[in-house]
């Protein structure tokens, strides 16, 4: 069953362009210059329920806009969404419900209260009964190992522990599609690893269906099964992990991945 | 509406943490409070004397309720925190959980003002009684009719406040907007009473937002009548609905526009 469905989707952006110094000031008082940007032109695909997919591209290319557009976030200009079953534009609170999303250079927990407030309060938001919500917060707690620190408040702990935290929050309401945009971003390569064995288990345990964006190979050799690579806006690659790597065999996975951003050119979109 | 009280007693949780920060606005508060006790007790050189309609003790008590409102229910939740939002990108984590955005910084808003209201009125009281002394005819059922009056008047003030705030989804920067509005409340009902206002004026200041956020409700607890109290009561709700409508048509046109970039 499709989790995800994506046809002829487009974001236009109107982007400030200021000619240099003063000068370029005071004339775009008076004159300002705008100028359209198409974020993301014509995206096509899908995701089937239960995959993890790895959708890549460099700084810029139209991932994130993609993602807030599959959540709600932003309204497209043309194009058809539909994440399982569901329009974000018209259902966007009951979409909600059945989705997670974490941006990893986004705060979404509250600081000055510790995990274990945080999570009673997402469950509460997401209107989950008291008695359940605790049986969810021992069993997230236990997944993501969260007990040493699950009384501390969130403005104390390190970053690895607060993405830990970040996701787990996700988590609270079972959502049936996780979207994770760059969620290893900063982290050490033990940490990064210990993300990547909580991803995966939710995804084998749970069947979460995982949505990533990440600029870490190792994120995407170690879990993903397919992978789309996005730039200036278009979907340039859609493939299986295993073709990709079958094909040119020798060749590192980052390595494969910088050539095609190079066959591509590095737009600048938004 | 269970997910708002759970938004609102998490700031209360939040806030209650950090109670002992709220006590060094006291300072300005005090410091504003003796300048406006000294001007008063100045310009009512006879006792007895009616400003405006008002003794020399309903003026003072006047300016340290409107004052302690003012005070009291400053924070970032209504006034930057949505232009923070768009413009620092957080506002993906917020408007696209299920409660409605609006409403989530009411409950903000609500939550904090809970914890440094009190804590306001209780220095006022003092202040007030040891300055000017008490105010007579206000006794507890004054004090509990007034209670909604003040609650509808600070919601009245968040929802205009974060109607001005979503200017954010078309302006870089609604601050202008906001120091405007703060400026007509501070000037014409925070610093002076209504009647102070030339005959002229004064109508058209009942038709601002001032006259049910702040002169409402410190008129009410400085000379309380019956007939001022439903007049008031029944403008608070018919500014709230207005309020409301005007915050959600704001609202639902701008998060439309929203432009969200940098991951």
């Amino acid at each position: 069953m499709e989790a995800i469905r994506v046809e002829g989707l487009s974001k236009t952006f109107q982007v400030k362009r200021k000619e240099k110094g003063m000068r370029g000031s005071l004339k775009a008082v008076f004159h300002p210059h705008m100028e359209k940007i198409r974020a993301v032109d014509d995206v096509t695909f899908s995701v089937q329920e239960g995959e993890i997919l790895a959708f890549i591209g460099p700084n810029g290319a139209g991932k994130s806009t993609t993602i807030k557009m599959m959540t709600g976030i932003l309204y497209p200009d043309g194009g058809k969404v539909e994440v399982l079953g569901i329009d974000p534009v018209k259902k966007r609170r009951r979409l909600a419900y059945e989705i997670g999303t974490v941006f990893g250079q986004k705060e979404q927990l509250w600081t000055h209260l510790t995990p274990y407030d945080n999570l009673k309060f997402f469950g509460a938001i997401y209107d989950i009964p008291d008695d359940e919500g605790e049986k969810r917060i021992r069993e997230i707690a236990e997944l993501f190992e969260l007990g040493a620190f699950i009384n501390t408040p969130v403005r104390n702990l390190s970053l690895g522990q607060r993405i830990r935290c970040e996701i787990a929050a996700s988590l609270i309401h079972r959502p049936r599609v996780l979207f994770l945009d760059e969620p290893t971003i900063g982290l050490d390569p033990v940490v990064k690893e210990n993300i990547r064995t909580l991803i995966k288990r939710m995804n084998t345990e749970l069947n979460t269906t995982i949505f990533l964006t990440s600029h870490d190979t190792g994120d995407i050799e170690k879990l993903c099964r397919r992978i789309i690579i996005i730039n200036s806006g278009k979907v340039v690659l859609d493939d299986s992990m295993e073709h990709l790597k079958y094909n040119v065999s020798d060749t590192p996975l980052e390595d494969i991945i910088m050539e095609i951003y190079k066959s591509q050119g590095r737009g600048e979109a938004v | 509406m269970k997910k708002y009280a759970v938004i609102y007693r998490s700031v209360l949780m939040e806030n209650l943490q950090y109670a002992a920060n709220a006590a060094m606005g006291f300072v300005s508060y005090f410091v504003f409070i003796f300048i406006f006790t000294q001007l008063w007790n100045y310009v009512y050189s006879d006792p007895g004397q009616l400003i405006a309609g008002y003794t020399r003790e309903q003026m003072i008590w006047y300016v340290m309720i409107t004052e302690m409102l003012w005070f009291g229910t400053r924070a970032a939740a209504v006034s930057g925190q949505a232009a923070m939002d768009i413009r620092g990108g957080n506002i993906a984590y917020q408007i696209n959980k299920p409660y409605h955005y609006a409403l989530y910084l009411l409950s903000r808003y609500t939550g904090e003002w809970s914890v440094r209201l009190p804590m306001y009125a209780l220095l006022s009281a003092v202040t007030g009684l040891v300055l000017v002394g008490g105010l007579p005819g206000f006794g507890i059922l004054t004090f509990l009719a007034v209670i909604p009056s003040v609650v509808l008047g600070i919601t009245i003030h968040a929802v205009f406040k974060l109607s001005i705030s979503f200017f954010s989804f078309w302006i870089e920067d609604s601050n202008p907007f906001q120091w405007l509005y703060d400026k007509l409340l501070l000037v014409v009902g925070t610093l002076f009473p209504v009647e102070i206002f030339p005959k002229a004026l004064q109508p058209l200041f009942r038709l601002t937002p001032v006259y049910t956020v702040c002169y409402g409700p410190a008129k009410l607890i400085v000379d309380f009548s019956v007939e001022k109290w439903v007049e008031i009561l029944v403008a608070q709700l018919f500014y709230l609905a207005a309020g409301c409508a005007l915050m959600f048509f704001i609202y639902g046109k701008g998060v439309k526009r929203l432009y969200v970039n940098g991951g």
